[in-house]
């Protein structure tokens, strides 16, 4: 058979582009641009959007790109916008930025095939930075998706003639992507990992900050407490401290003014010494970015494996920038310690600070019951035995506060959440000299069975106070604990579920709790395995694989073999479809028949048909005789009997299996 | 740049014609004599694929690198199916062309696939010294084959030799061209182009009186037949009784032969007087005369038919007058 004559045009990349790849090459963009539509700006993707469109509707009415002085003209603006705005195009969003901008022009100059080949590239590029600081598996997936549709829209694009179905070129497309994945998964897993960023890039501040902040008025720990979102996960590499003892320290307050407590940022003090005392915990947490600057630790951490991050003087730790993606610390810590120094003047000054004016009827309190109480643990017994005794509530939802947000609290409404009581505590402490502070952090958490961790969820959020107590040190005093035990013992949720609307009582059926764990170690698992694959996996794989002293240029060695191995594979696959189509089944069922008769002794001869072989056989192996010459005659009446054959093919392929021809008797011919 | 692109090109062909030696056609395209390299395209793509790798490293994103990685591994998978586009592919070709100088000589390039894969866009290149080189592309469905017609633009008469064609595709996505030199011979004879004011030396005696003499009464028997007669001159019942085949001649046909001849044109100079003999060919083909020519060099006896039409214009083409 000879197809038609061919006469195509010299080359296709002169050619146009047709309106159907034009709408397939704006839909990948915008697949791929619909990853970024939280971080870019709103006007970069109206622009791109309406470059597309415009372009679409003018091939639809077959007619060509806007003038080239306009063109060039709006995408000079654009860029220079673009620079106002970021002042760089180096960070991540104004890149992307940069190159959405360039795909919305390229687009709409578009004539010829060839300028949509750039358009290609920027697809590409714009998906891969989408990942960059993402971390979702769905992210990745959808991405890959839409590597495939531009893959697939390109081999359109490049096709010379009538470019070939949407079907038939995403299959073609979709088979060269799965022949890469095991290229693709040997790069990933044996690629040298750096430790730092080759070079440093400008952070964006692409998402707010979540979580706890550096102040905290009556009333904010609350909203956090009706989220669900993760805090950080925490596996203990032994056993896990108490619940009591589940305190996750965070940035520490000093500064009130009457209503807010604000972190002091007055001095960089270096962490005091501490005795330590009890059992080291040592553990790993893994952060959710929340875009601060402080890392929560067990109280109080003693290491941690993250050379950048350092303690202050209030035991918080800190790294130099924000926390804008996940990272994972390994870290040990004490519950029990004991302050070896001497509170400095500075910090004691600090620490017995009240706003002058504010609260009046508190300090009057103060001092009523400091007259009672001398010493000064007999005071803090006290207080707390006022918050027992009298009518204290612990909710989350407080009434309002005032101005003089103690006064209300503890003479008015006598309702609050742990950060009206660890306010309240720490003002009356001050009122009577005793230096006290606020830290804020997360208590307590939910341990996750399947999967042998802990989440600490935003509404673990909490607030407690420190204490000075001179030969004791710093004392941690949780007031709430007072107030409300349960909210120490079992977490948040025991505490607040009685005034919970019922609309969420359905969130604390065991069924769904189980649901959301088994989900949430999945997710672990995600981070654990792949988002924080690094230099140690590295070494820790090589070890498994039995490699003697890993590093480096053994990862690389390695890298190549296992390179030259699936080159040898994929060059054996890329050809294997060359060779002639496989045989039929029935075709095979009989080669293995003929196998397994050749591995008896009795090989079948090229001329021999299956009649002449069953004889030649059952004059060898007289003890087969029946059985060959019996599925012999099934063979000729599938392959050859005109009528529909008693048998089916699957029954003579059973047949063949199981016939065991037995050991190989003396040579015969 | 280009010139020493063209000059490197140049240098590659001779090589590759010495490292395989003259081809005798068909030919089975193997895997030693597939070349390939990234289009600009590709190298475009590469600088890209190298820019992910270094964001991908600098932002320590393993997602990144997953999809970089990915990417890459699309390009080598890329790079073996455009070689595999051309392996084990059949190439044929008839040798020789047919062509007036101004018009164009036409190859014709048969390929056959006889793998369960469409071979898509194989372009076949012939490079003929002074043209830039022309080509045409195709596809060839699975277990078949297609055959793709080249032409080649020609100016001047004389033959053209080409010992070499190239078969290239940029399946897919264009990424890389691999390609395959055949050291084939082809031949184009470019007669001179057909023009002249001279009337043919046979036309003294006036064409009229010649198509009056020529009828069905002047049958003067049977000749054995020869490609290029007019069916209508076919004895059927010879045929049909088992006989050769055979045709009806007349007198009038047989009979005065016309000689075109170099000789007959003094006074123009030497392409003039071909173009001029090239013309009087094809009018007298197109007459149905019986024609001789008579060149310098080359006596071609009267006869008429394709091949006899062929072979003047062969004759003429490659004519080498004093």
């Amino acid at each position: 058979m000879t197809a038609p004559l061919v006469k195509a045009a010299p080359w296709v990349r002169t050619a146009p582009v047709s309106y159907q790849d034009l709408l397939g090459i704006c839909a990948c963009l915008a697949w791929a641009l619909a990853a970024h539509v939280t971080s870019l700006p709103a006007w970069v993707l109206v622009t791109v959007v309406g470059c597309g469109a415009i372009r679409v509707l003018l091939a639809k009415r077959s007619r060509s790109a806007p003038p080239r002085s306009l063109r060039v003209a709006l995408a000079a603006l654009a860029i220079v916008f673009l620079f106002l705005q970021f002042h760089t195009f180096n960070g991540l969003t104004a890149g992307t930025g940069l190159l959405a901008l360039m795909a919305g022009f390229k687009l709409l100059e578009t004539q010829t095939k060839r300028d949509i080949y750039v358009v290609t590239l920027i697809i590409y590029f714009v998906s891969m930075a989408a990942l960059l600081e993402g971390d979702s598996f769905w992210m990745l997936a959808y991405l890959i998706g839409g590597c495939w549709l531009t893959t697939a829209t390109l081999l359109r694009l490049t096709a010379g003639g009538p470019a070939p179905g949407w079907r038939s070129s995403l299959r073609y497309a979709g088979r060269l992507m799965c022949q890469a994945l095991p290229l693709a998964l040997i790069f990933w897993l044996f690629f040298p990992r750096f430790a730092g960023p080759l070079w440093h890039l400008p952070e964006d501040g692409r998402s707010a900050a979540s979580g706890l902040s550096d102040t905290m008025s009556p009333g904010d720990i609350t909203d956090l407490a009706r989220s669900d979102e993760v805090a950080f996960r925490v596996h203990f590499a032994n056993t896990a401290p108490p619940p009591q003892e589940r305190y996750w320290r965070g940035p520490v307050l000093h500064d009130f003014d009457g209503h807010t407590w604000r972190r002091s940022y007055s001095a960089s003090l270096r962490a005091p010494a501490l005795r330590t005392q009890g059992p080291a915990y040592r553990y790993t947490v893994t952060l959710e970015p929340h875009q601060h600057n402080w890392i929560f630790t067990l109280d109080w951490p003693a290491q941690w494996d993250l050379p950048s991050a350092a303690l202050t003087g209030d035991y918080t730790l800190v790294q130099p920038g924000p926390v804008s993606r996940a990272i994972d610390v390994q870290a040990t810590s004490y519950t029990r310690v004991q302050s070896t120094e001497p509170l400095e003047p500075m910090q004691r000054g600090r620490d017995t600070r009240l706003p002058p004016g504010r609260n009046p009827r508190t300090l009057q309190l103060a001092q009523s019951m400091r007259g009672a109480h001398p010493d000064d643990m007999d005071y803090v017994h006290a207080v707390l035995g006022m918050f027992t005794q009298q009518a204290f509530y612990y909710t989350l939802r407080p009434p309002q506060l005032a101005g003089n947000s103690v006064d209300d609290f503890l003479f008015d409404t006598k309702r609050g959440f742990c950060g009206h009581y660890a306010s309240a505590f720490a003002t009356l402490m001050r009122a009577a000299g005793i230096p006290a502070r606020v830290v804020t952090g997360y208590q307590g958490g939910t341990f996750n069975r399947f999967a042998d961790y802990w989440i600490v969820r935003q509404s673990d959020a909490h607030a407690w106070d420190e204490v000075w107590i001179a030969g004791r040190g710093w004392l941690r005093i949780d007031p709430t604990a007072a107030i409300a035990p349960g909210r120490v013992e079992h977490g948040s949720d025991d505490a607040s579920g009685a005034d919970e609307p019922l609309g969420s009582r359905w969130r604390h059926t065991p069924w769904f709790a189980d649901a959301r764990l088994r989900l949430d170690a999945l997710r672990q698992l995600w981070r654990e395995r792949i988002l924080f694959f690094d230099q140690d996996s590295q070494q820790q794989m090589l070890e498994y694989l039995r490699i003697p002293e890993p590093d480096g240029r053994k990862l690389v060695m390695v890298l190549a073999a296992a390179l030259t191995m699936a080159l040898f594979w994929l060059t054996w696959a890329v050809r294997r479809e060359l060779e002639p189509a496989p045989k039929e089944p029935l075709l095979r069922h009989y080669s293995r028949l003929c196998a397994k008769l050749a591995a008896a002794g009795v090989p079948r001869m090229p001329h021999e048909g299956a009649e002449a072989y069953a004889v030649r056989v059952a004059r060898c192996r007289p003890d087969l005789a029946a059985s060959v010459t019996a599925l012999c005659r099934r063979y000729t009446a599938l392959r050859y009997a005109a009528a529909p054959a008693r048998i089916t093919i699957g029954q003579f392929a059973a047949a063949v299996r199981a016939f065991r021809p037995g050991p190989r008797p003396p040579p015969c011919t | 740049m280009s010139t020493l692109r063209q000059a490197a090109i140049v240098k590659l062909r001779a090589w590759a014609a010495r490292r395989h030696g003259p081809d005798s056609l068909p030919i089975s395209i193997d895997r030693r004599r597939i070349y390939i390299l990234p289009t600009r395209f590709g190298i475009m793509l590469a600088l890209m694929l190298a820019a992910m790798l270094i964001a991908g490293l600098n932002y320590n994103s393993n997602l990144g690198l997953a999809f970089a990685f990915l990417m890459s591994s699309l390009a080598v998978v890329t790079m073996h199916h455009c070689n595999r586009n051309l392996l084990k592919l059949c190439v044929d070709a008839n040798t020789e062309a047919d062509a007036f100088a101004g018009g164009a000589a036409r190859f014709e390039f048969l390929l056959r696939n006889d793998s369960g894969i469409e071979r898509r866009d194989i372009e076949i290149r012939c490079l003929a010294a002074g043209t830039g080189g022309t080509s045409s592309s195709g596809n060839v469905p699975a277990k078949s084959s297609a055959s793709v017609a080249v032409d080649i633009p020609v100016t001047r008469r004389g033959v053209l030799r080409l010992h070499q064609f190239e078969l290239r595709t940029r399946h897919p996505f264009g990424w890389f061209h691999a390609w395959t030199y055949v050291q084939g011979s082809l031949t184009a004879y470019i007669a001179p182009s057909p023009h002249g004011s001279r009337r043919p030396p046979g036309t003294g005696r006036g064409a009229a009186s010649r198509s009056e003499a020529r009828g069905d009464e002047d049958f003067s028997g049977l000749r054995a037949y020869q490609p290029g007669i007019p069916l209508k001159h076919m004895a059927w019942k010879v045929l049909a009784r088992g006989g050769d085949a055979a045709v009806r001649s007349y007198t009038s046909m047989a009979a005065q032969p016309e000689w075109l001849e170099w000789s007959a044109l003094d006074g123009l100079d030497a392409e003039a007087r071909l173009s001029q003999l090239c013309l009087w060919v094809l009018e007298s083909d197109a007459a149905q005369r019986p024609y001789g020519l008579r060149i310098p060099g080359t006596e071609i006896s009267p006869a008429q038919g394709a091949a006899h039409r062929v072979a003047c214009l062969r004759a003429l083409a490659a004519a080498n007058p004093p």
